[in-house]
């Protein structure tokens, strides 16, 4: 059977490009249980797996259930604000004790960037990051590029557009190093202070007019403007924002072809995307949700029968 | 006890005479007897006789940490002196960053009280402002004269520009030295790492070299207007050197220094989150080591520090924006500058910076005072956390190969000496 390159999932960074291939076919599958009267698979009757989120999650902590859920695993949920790190116990103690109670698998979201690397090398259980800081978030990755597998037929050779805050943004990250690696030309697009200086490096191209790069693109990925991740202003008002960097119908029918709209969510009605362009169908923002079970379905199922190797 | 280094080839380009030569050096009751081809001690001396023995005047390192008192746990003022002796070192200078930290001339003489007599001299500083809190000006004077050496709010921005304007020229009374850590804390905000391809890849938070470029463009400027002595410890960028330059150019009195860790890596080493390799000012880009290098070499950087900042392992094994900042370098600071600018230079970087603290050099002749370093140049060191001595083992330099290796320091009439 063919297996992962990785034993952990730390970041679209360690995969290669098999290893995407291998995600998205097991994702196929998944995805077709999924739509069964019996979503339920018993492929991990006797994993079970801890969900650790050191910060606020709804939907990912939610897919990752469910994907756990549907593949038959034993769930174990642990929620710690940032709270119980000042009570002093560090993050290795945290989670070996979780895993002394026989846990194989962790799904952890971290405010710090690297923290699941970190802890992949003090701990003994398989780690699937889901989101450390401004890092990775490597499964939303994996279901953006899924989704446009899904609507466009390849990433290969696609024009996708990221929209927002790339500074503090762990799903650009993701997303860019997951595109260039399938092949997608890759730009970027928002007001400088939020473009990191040396984004350059990684290959993707700085586009500042959203029009232009809308013009460009086959898909435009729209940032959630973090709020929450910023320690000052990066700009005036979210007014000023949304009539530079904000997409509505007007300016999505002036472009004269269609282009897909993704949105990571949670979406700021009306910031970043107005409603009816959320809610058009040129929009795949809810199929990015369905495919992200799939996707998270496969990634635990394919590190999950490495445990034993 | 007296001591008889036998067979000893001396670098020391100060002293032309004994430079490259082999001599055997008779020490008694401190103080250097004789020089000479072969020398017959008295009974009551122990010789040394060591592979490849080579010594120079001994060596300084103008930025060390230990903890004592507040932070034992990461190293005490006896314990660390011994080890900077064995290290090589016959003088250290000592950062104020303890806690409480020594803003009075009773914490300055607690320091050197308390490890007087257990290895390398300990020249300590003490804080600019008081409590080091960047308000007000510590008692400068007074803890000069209990043996102070500089001034400095440790790895502390000096925020205000008034503020080291006013201690450029109120330490101009005394001929004292100020420290100003280069760095523009606005700037560098919350940043961990060096901004740069390498952050932007990790998701870490990056510290522009902006951020210093600026703090030492303002303070040259400041130093220009005021005159006084200043001091930029630590620099970690091209530009900082070339800044530096120019000022030197014009006449100021500026001095700075670059620790090892800066010459020897770059932040490429972060790749996997390695705690061991957080540092202030932070790992940069292969085109500053290279200015850094060459401004080690032309001499616009004065010195280079092993900036040894020992921390205990429950601050370095947390995720990597969780973790303190620093790194052990006194024990492979000798052999890592070694395999970088080969013996002869090293030495003389290793001798560097006393005039600038107003400390005595020590001299190889007969009649002086013994200060020595004892080393054998060649050869391959392999650095292990079983061969550190160091109470804390945060070392960045663990499975890293050194040049040469260091067999220990005289310091008057004691010999330091690492066993076999």
């Amino acid at each position: 059977m063919p297996a992962l390159s990785v034993r952990h999932l730390l970041g679209i960074k360690y995969l290669n490009e098999k290893d995407i291939q291998l995600i998205f076919e097991t994702a196929d599958q998944f995805k077709e249980v999924i739509n069964r009267s019996i979503k339920k698979v018993p492929s991990l009757r006797d994993i079970t797996i801890a969900n650790i989120f050191f910060e606020n999650s709804t939907r990912t902590k939610l897919s990752f259930e469910l994907a756990e859920k549907r593949l038959s695993a034993d769930v174990l949920n642990f929620s710690a604000s940032q709270s119980s790190v000042k009570k002093g116990e560090t993050l290795i103690d945290t989670v070996n004790n979780i895993l002394s109670m026989k846990v194989d698998m962790v799904v952890m979201r971290h405010p710090n960037p690297g923290a699941g690397i970190f802890l992949s090398k003090h701990v003994k259980a398989s780690i699937i990051n889901a989101g450390d800081g401004a890092h990775e978030h490597p499964t939303q990755a994996l279901l953006d590029s899924y989704s446009i597998r899904e609507k466009l037929g390849d990433v290969a050779g696609k024009k996708v557009i990221i929209v927002g805050d790339i500074l503090h943004s762990r799903v650009a990250l993701s997303n860019i190093f997951a595109l260039k690696l399938q092949g997608a030309q890759v730009k970027v697009c928002g007001p400088k202070t939020l473009i990191p200086k040396y984004i350059e490096s990684l290959g993707v191209e700085v586009e500042p007019d959203l029009r232009k790069g809308l013009l460009w693109c086959d898909v435009a990925n729209m940032l959630r403007v973090q709020n929450e991740r910023m320690e000052m202003s990066y700009f005036p008002t979210t007014r000023e924002y949304t009539q530079q960097f904000g997409i509505n119908k007007e300016l999505l029918d002036s472009l004269g072809k269609e282009i897909v709209i993704m949105h990571p969510g949670p979406i700021n009605r009306g910031v970043e995307i107005t409603s009816d362009v959320a809610d058009s169908s040129q929009s795949i923002i809810l199929h990015q949700v369905e495919n992200g079970v799939a996707i998270r379905m496969a990634v635990i199922y394919l590190l999950a029968s490495q445990l034993n190797t | 006890m007296n001591i008889l280094l036998k067979s000893a080839r001396i670098l020391d380009d100060q002293n032309k005479s004994l430079h490259g030569k082999v001599r055997d050096i008779w020490i008694k009751n401190g103080v250097i007897e004789k020089i000479a081809t072969s020398v017959t001690p008295d009974s009551r001396t122990k010789v040394i006789e060591l592979p490849n023995l080579h010594i120079s005047p001994g060596w300084i390192d103008s930025s060390v940490s230990f903890g004592e008192p507040g932070y034992e746990e990461r190293e005490t003022l006896a314990h660390g002196a011994r080890v900077a002796a064995l290290s090589g070192f016959t003088d250290i200078i000592l950062n104020p960053n303890t806690n409480p930290v020594p803003d009075t001339s009773g914490d300055i003489v607690f320091v050197k009280k308390t490890a007087a007599g257990k290895g390398a001299h300990v020249h300590p500083l003490g804080t600019l402002t008081r409590l080091s809190a960047g308000t007000d000006l510590a008692e400068m004077y007074d803890m000069q004269k209990a043996g102070a050496v500089a001034f400095y709010d440790f790895k502390s921005p000096v925020t205000h520009a008034n503020l080291l304007k006013i201690a450029l020229q109120y330490a101009q009374g005394f001929g004292g030295l100020v420290f100003s850590f280069p760095m523009d804390a606005s700037i560098a905000a919350t940043g961990t790492v060096n901004e740069g391809d390498t952050s932007t890849k990790l998701g870490l938070r990056g510290i522009p070299a902006l951020a210093e470029e600026i703090q030492i463009a303002r303070d040259l400027s400041i130093l220009e207007y005021t005159g006084g002595k200043l001091h930029i410890p630590t620099i970690s960028t091209a530009r900082a050197v070339s800044l530096i330059s120019e000022a030197k150019k014009k006449g100021l009195d500026v001095s700075c220094s670059v620790a090892i860790h800066n010459l020897f890596h770059t932040d490429e080493v972060l790749h996997e989150y390695d705690t061991h390799f957080k540092v202030m000012p932070p790992l940069r880009t292969a085109k500053d080591r290279e200015a850094l290098r060459k401004g080690v070499r032309n001499g616009v950087i004065d010195m280079v520090t092993s900036d040894h900042m020992p921390i205990d392992i429950e601050e370095k094994r947390v995720e990597f924006d969780r973790a303190a900042y620093g790194s052990l370098g006194l024990e492979s600071f000798f052999v890592i500058l070694n395999s970088i600018f080969g013996p002869e230079l090293a030495v003389e970087i290793l001798t560097r910076g006393r005039q600038r603290f107003s400390l005595e050099s020590p001299v190889l002749k007969e009649g002086a005072r013994a200060g020595l370093s004892l080393f054998n140049p060649e050869g391959e060191y392999f650095i292990s956390k079983e061969g550190l001595l160091s109470t804390s083992k945060n070392s960045m330099y663990i499975g890293k190969k050194g040049k040469g290796r260091v067999y220990g320091s005289v310091t008057e009439h004691q010999v330091y000496l690492h066993k076999a």
